[in-house]
Formats: structure tokens, sequence, C-alpha cells
């Protein structure tokens, strides 16, 4: 089997491999931590530990999934809030933790609701052992409006919560965002000015997933009303990378250091987010559904990916594909490449046909006697959505045309 | 008794099994499987239904295009038609259609689902002799076309054919409910009633303006060899028999099958299920040129039936027969309790004014009879239909617009 170096070295800490446990219900106490470490996750975000005074009161029940054909946890919808053990009992996991995973990375996740707690967090979760601070200013469902992520859209709150809890420890921290925002680099950047030196994006997407029809109801009903709450799994993964790498495109971010998270369930998923940019990786939805075994093929599976690479430090792949991703006024228009039909893989369905014809450029002849599809070139755009939904991938990036006036050489564009 | 006989042999999909299947089709846009079925029972369009989680929509194209829905996804042989060009082969295996399609007629069992309705009376009426699924189907046409329907059976119990096929394939109560749609739209049954011997044909041609026959091949044949002898029963009537009284039959411990197709698969596989210790099936036919489905064969022989390919019956004495290999010189000899005989079926036409060539009316054109108010449908009709559930179905529907035609037009009065 497999064996790479998978260490990372993030805000100056050492991490043995780059996945990470998130801030959420699956780093909720001591022996939650201690398996996921045990299994072989590099660190671990303790569930985000709150203020004394602020009373976590959680609904019954309190999750919902987006299902699509037999996919369930397309997306999942969380409504819990931070941790609910008192703050003794989650310094003292800490403290435990640190003491029996001294090589495994343990991250305080911390949410106050005013500076001094803010400070008086990060102070008591250095004290427990703590490796680095995550501050959460991100949760979407809390029931205070001076927490969560009411606050991280608010960059003057933001920078002046960062300087408290750099008042309070000097572990590295980052700041964990929200993408319930247009634009998250202000945050960002507001954050850094505070003190922050990292960021972790992206907290969970505003959501109502399913109505319950026939009583008129979000999901899940808690007697009688349900609210709007956090959203995440793989169908936020796009909206993750996309802030990430906008993040990274900033000059003035450009160099910021990442924990990526959103939807990472795959090693696929695991390498997308390294090479937009992020150092490590958090988990919550994908453990939710398939427990913390999932770490071991994220694992391999990157390892091999590494090896495929040809590279032996995860670090070179950190932010390769950032210079790849442009403004759309800046990518090559003067060329249009139509699809390719591979007759021997193509089942006869017909489906690229009616794609192209319904939501394309009827730019697709079908041959009802051999039930096969050609393409009329002097239709064809090359939006190659045919591609997409032949269900037997048979068909492929073809032959390179030069739109008229446009000087291109065919044989210089990469596909 | 064992309640294998009667309990369903193929498990139905559950609400995660229906979606998951209805996820493997590919949605064609020509799709093979509409065109396939004799019925027109639309599958393409059932399973984008089911795809998109319109359940109630699939059971309306179901049931709109065939009355007989729930009996057709149980029984219909679909390797040989909708699932025959399923482009999903080109991947793996065919859909599931006949399940889902079960899974579908269930749903509507189960939700109380209304679908079928009349058409508006048009004063006219048409009778039809015999209640198996051609007459059925046809019924259900013409009551939606306006006529009103009766439908006389020989039998006390309506479906035909229907109530030959085994509880464990098609539940008694299935059939029961779908002619008990039709019933609630109006169509009559006069059961207990032969057309042609306690009824003469001219007395209903006197009550309506059009008659179908829709007598089906409900007699097992008979080989001269084992004519007379106490041990031979035939294949169709021990399947009534076991059926009607839901598997209670005493049954020997070896029973000899002489047949090959879908019939002599019921048989053995009925028998096994009903825990007949030796069941031995001898057929003429080679397995590469076999009659019978490929899974009714396979059902069987995983139950444990002995199928001997390629055997000609030669000599019978009492429970002794012996075989002659059609090609090779080989002889076998089986000695049973029971011997049944599964080799085709003939239907009777005694009083009904037509007569049969190679066991159908053939007036050149389909469905029509020297006597113009007179009609025909199902196994004795000469089309160019299977003689099965499905094919029959197909028939209903053809004679039904042949008789609205021939009335409409005077020719039938």
């Amino acid at each position: 089997m497999i064996n790479k170096d998978l260490s990372i070295t993030f805000l100056g800490v050492k991490f043995p491999n780059p996945f990470c446990l998130s801030s959420s219900p699956v780093g909720n106490c001591y022996d939650m931590c201690k398996k996921a470490y045990q299994v072989g996750w590099g660190g671990v975000v303790f569930k985000t530990i709150g203020p004394k005074s602020y009373f976590i009161d959680e609904v019954s029940p309190r999750f919902d999934k987006l299902n699509k054909e037999n996919t369930p946890f397309v997306g999942f919808k969380n409504m819990e809030q931070i941790a609910e053990h008192t703050l003794e009992e989650n310094l003292r996991d800490l403290r435990k933790l640190k003491e029996e995973f001294p090589n495994q990375v343990l991250i305080a996740s911390i949410m106050g609701n005013d500076e001094q707690t803010w400070e008086d967090l990060a102070r008591m979760v250095t004290e427990a052992g703590a490796d680095m601070i995550e501050m959460n200013l991100s949760c979407p469902q809390m029931t205070s409006h001076a927490m969560g992520s009411d606050v991280g859209t608010n960059p003057e709150l933001c920078k002046k919560y960062c300087q408290a809890v750099k008042r309070g420890s000097s572990l590295p921290m980052m700041a964990k965002m929200t993408p319930n925002i247009t634009d998250m680099v202000p945050v960002a950047l507001a954050c850094l000015e505070g003190g922050a030196d990292g960021i972790a994006a992206i907290n969970t997407i505003k959501s109502i997933c399913n109505i319950d029809l026939d009583k008129k109801i979000g999901l899940p009903i808690v007697d009688g009303k349900s609210s709007i709450s956090g959203y995440s799994g793989k169908a936020v993964k796009p909206v993750a990378l996309r802030f990430i790498q906008q993040m990274r495109q900033d000059k003035r971010l450009k160099d910021v250091q990442i924990s990526g998270i959103g939807g990472i369930e795959t090693w696929e998923d695991a390498a997308e987010f390294i090479l937009v940019g992020s150092r490590t990786l958090q988990v919550t939805t994908a453990i939710m559904q398939y427990g913390y075994r999932i770490v071991e093929d994220l694992k391999n599976g990157l390892m091999h990916y590494m090896e495929e690479q040809h590279v032996e430090h995860l670090e070179e792949l950190v932010g390769l594909a950032n210079k790849n991703i442009i403004p759309a006024e800046n990518l090559n228009r003067d060329y249009i490449v139509r699809p390719e039909f591979d007759l021997d893989a193509c089942v006869h369905c017909g489906r690229c046909y009616i794609s192209c014809y319904d939501g394309g450029h009827q730019a697709i002849v079908w041959d009802e006697v051999n039930r096969t599809p050609s393409v009329n070139k002097d239709k064809c755009v090359g939006c190659l959505l045919c591609g997409h939904v032949c269900p037997v991938s048979a068909i492929s990036k073809g032959e390179i045309t030069i739109k008229p006036g446009r000087k291109q050489d065919p044989k210089k564009i990469r596909l | 008794m064992d309640k294998k006989y009667l309990e369903e042999i193929e498990p139905g999909f559950s609400p995660l099994t229906i979606v998951e299947e209805a996820s493997r089709c590919l949605l064609c846009l020509d799709a093979p499987c509409s065109k396939a079925c004799p019925a027109g029972t639309n599958p393409d369009r059932f399973i984008r239904s089911v795809r998109f989680r319109n359940f109630k929509g699939a059971a309306e194209i179901v049931r709109e295009n065939n009355a007989l829905g729930a009996i057709c996804a149980r029984v219909c042989p679909t390797e040989k038609y909708c699932q025959k060009g399923c482009s999903r082969s080109g991947i793996d295996r065919p859909i599931d259609i006949g399940r889902i399609q079960r899974y579908i007629t269930d749903f509507e069992e189960n939700t109380k689902m209304k679908i079928l309705a009349s058409g508006k009376r048009n004063g006219k009426s048409v009778g039809i002799v015999g209640s198996g699924p051609a007459g059925l189907e046809a019924a259900y046409m013409l009551n939606k076309l306006g006529y009103d329907v009766t439908i006389y059976d020989k039998e006390k119990v309506a479906g035909g054919m229907l109530n030959f096929i085994p509880e464990y394939r098609l539940p008694n109560r299935v059939v029961v409910n779908e002619i008990k749609r039709l019933k609630d739209l109006g169509i009559k049954f006069e059961l207990g009633v032969s057309v042609g011997v306690d009824l003469p044909l001219n007395e209903l041609k006197s009550r309506h303006n059009a008659v179908i026959l829709g007598v089906g091949y409900s007699y097992g044949k008979m080989l001269p060899a084992f004519e007379g002898n106490r041990n031979v029963i035939l294949a169709v009537d021990l399947l009534k028999k076991i059926k009607a009284r839901k598997g209670n039959v005493k049954l020997p411990e070896n029973i000899l099958v002489i047949g090959g197709g879908d019939v002599a698969m019921d048989v053995n596989t009925s028998l096994k299920l009903l825990d007949v210790n030796h069941v031995t099936d001898v057929v003429y036919e080679k397995f590469s040129e076999f009659k019978a489905s490929k899974k009714e064969l396979e059902g069987a022989q995983a139950l444990g039936v002995t199928i001997i390919d390629g055997y000609v019956p030669e000599k019978v004495k009492g429970k002794t027969v012996t075989f002659k290999h059609r090609e090779i010189d080989a002889t076998i000899k089986v000695k049973a309790d029971k011997i049944i005989l599964a080799v085709g079926q003939r239907p009777d036409v005694t009083g009904l004014g037509v007569e049969l060539v190679k066991g159908e009316v053939n007036e050149g054109t389909p469905y029509v009879t020297k006597d113009p108010k007179v009609f025909v449908a199902g196994d004795i009709a000469n089309s160019k239909y299977d003689k099965t559930v499905v094919g029959s179905v197909r028939t209903g529907k053809e004679v039904a617009l042949k008789v609205d035609e021939a009335i409409r037009s005077g020719r039938a009065k």
C-alpha cells in the first residue's frame, strides 16, 4: 500500500495530514475526537466553545437533507448551534486530548458575544493546551444576533473581535468566514488587520432544504414551525471553491493561508480545495453520513494523486489552479470546439439530441434508423452540453474551428 | 400446505429500489421500450413520471393505456418486448420495466386511485364472449367509446386464461381488482353461461349491435398415445384447479411433465412450490429452441425441476413413458405417479358459427368473420400478435376499434 508524507505546515503548526474535523457535531466531545485521531485525522477543530453566559438550547429534530434521484445527502441542513457542554467540560476535554495526542493538531473553535468574552475564551483554550484557535464568525443558526454569521458579515466587528482574541492568546489564529455575503474579501482583510493569521472558509449557507407539502412547513418541523439554517455537503463545494479562489486572486490576500471547508467527501474534492489554495481541509457532513473512517480513503487517494503528479510534498500542490481561473473577459473567445461522437461507445439513447434541441442550438442530427447522433457544423456553437448529458461519456472535444476573422493557431489551443 | 405457492415469487420494488431502478433509465429520445409494447402501455412515459416523482401520473399512463396494467406488469414476457431493445443494455442490463409497472399499479391500488372513466353513452351495445384478457380490454375500450358492454363467460369466475396463471406469478386478487375496475365502469358480466350451448349466438346477436368472440385456447391438447390413460392430467386443468383451491391439492411424490412452453414451466414451478419431490419435464424442443420465457425456465430449474430437452414420447404404458431423442440414438424411460401433458391448448367454438383454420378465424382481415355483426379477438384472432396476455390485450384494443367502426358505418346494426 502506498505511503507518502501528507504532512503540511499551516500557520506555523505542522499537521501530520491536512484532514481535520470541522467545528461541528462531529467534534463534540473527548470520545469523538479521540476516535477521530485514532482513525487518522490530522487535526480536530473542537466544536465551538461559547461564553459561559450563553445558554445552548437545541431543537429536536435538527437536520434535513436534499436528495436527488437515489442520492441522499446531496446537501445537508443543520440547525445545531455550538457546543452544548459546559465550558469546564469542554476545557477539560481539550486538555485531555492534547495530552493523549500530542502529535495531532488540536484547534479550539471559539465564539464570544463581546470583546471581553472573545478575549477570555482565547485565553482559556490556550491554557487548556490548544495548538491553534479558530474564530467562529459565521454560524448561521445562532439564536443571538450578536453571534455567528451576523457578525461575520460586518468587517468592523470582525476586526475588533480578532484584536480581542489576539489580546487573549498568542496562538496562531484563523477566522472562519460566512458565505452568506456577496464578497468575502473585505471581511477576510478586516480579520487579517485585526490580527488573524489565516482564514477558514466556508461555513454553511443559509438555507431551506425542503417544505412539507401537506403541512406547508419547512423541514425539519419543530412544533409546527421551522427556521432558515446552514446548508452543507457536496452541493456547496462549488460555492466554497469560488470564495477561496476569489480571496486568493485578490492581491492583498494572495498569500493568505486557508483552511478549506465545504462538501469534501473524496480525495478528489480534497485535491480541488488544495489546488485553489487550501493548506488544510475540514470535513463534517461526509463524516455525519459515513463516519470518521472516510479519512482512510481521503488520505490514501491523495497519496496516489501526489504520486501521479510526481509531488513529494503536499505543499507543492497548494494553489496551483489559482492562476488558471481568470476573469471571464480574459478568456480566449476566438474558437469553437465541436463534439466528437464515439459511435462504438454510444448506447443510442438520444439524450444528446434532446438536450441540444431543447437546451442548446438544435445542432445534433438524429439518424432515426440507426439511432445515432451526428453534428450539424453550421449550427453547432461548441457549447458541449451534449457531452455532459451523455450517460456513457461517448462525446468528447473534437475539431477546433477558429471564428471568422480571428487569428489563432488551432494547434496551440489547449483543450 | 406450504405458503410458497401463494406468495409472489418475485419481490416487488420498495420506495428506495423503485427510485434506483428508474434512475438507471436513460430516458431515451425514441424509446425502444414503448415501440415494442404490444399493448401500447407506453413504458418510457411512465418510467419518466417515476423518475420525476410523479407516481400518480405514472399510474394514469399505465392504466389509461392498458386496462390490465397490473396483470401485464406481472405476467408479460418483457424480455421479448419492452426490455428487448432497452438502450441501457448497452451499459449493463435492461431496466426492469415489468417490476416498475407493478410498483406503479400497486401504488394505484393502495392509494385507491380511480383512473378509468366511461365515455358518453351512445345507446349501442356490444356482447363479448369470453372474459379473458382480450375480452376485458375490448370491453374497456368499447365502454370508453360509449357502448354498453356485457361480457359472457362459460365459467362462473371471470378472467379466462388469467385464472390458469399460477398464484405465485399472478395473485388472484390482482385479477379480481382489475375486473372490479371494469365492473365499476358499468361493464356487465354474465357468468356461467356458455354461448353457443346454453345461449344461442343468435340470441346474443339480437341483444347487441355487435358480438365479439374472445374465446381463448382454454382446453389442453391431448396426444393420441395418452388418450384414456387414467394417470394423465392436462396442464391447464391442473393449473386451474391448483389456483382455484389456493394450492390445496393432493399431489403425488413423483410427477412427469411433458412440454416446454410457458404453461409447462408454470406446471413445473407450481409443483415444486407445492413440495412435489420429483418433477421431471421432458421436452421436444432443445434448449436452444425453447418456447418458454428464459426467466420461467431458469426459475423452474432453480427450484430443482429436472428438464430434459430434445426427446419425443414414443410409448406409453400405464405410468411409464418411453422417450426417444429426436436426433441421436438415445432412449429414456420415466415412471411417474402422474403424467402432466403441457403440449399446447385449443379453443372450443361449438355453436359460435365460425370455422377455425389452424386455431384461428381467417377471413383475410383480422378480427372479422363472415357475419358482419360478429368479430373475434384474442387467441382465435388471426392477428400478428403472440398468444400471450399482452398480445390478447392488443387484439382487444384493435377489435374494439373495428367494432366501433362497423357500428358507426352501419355495417353492424
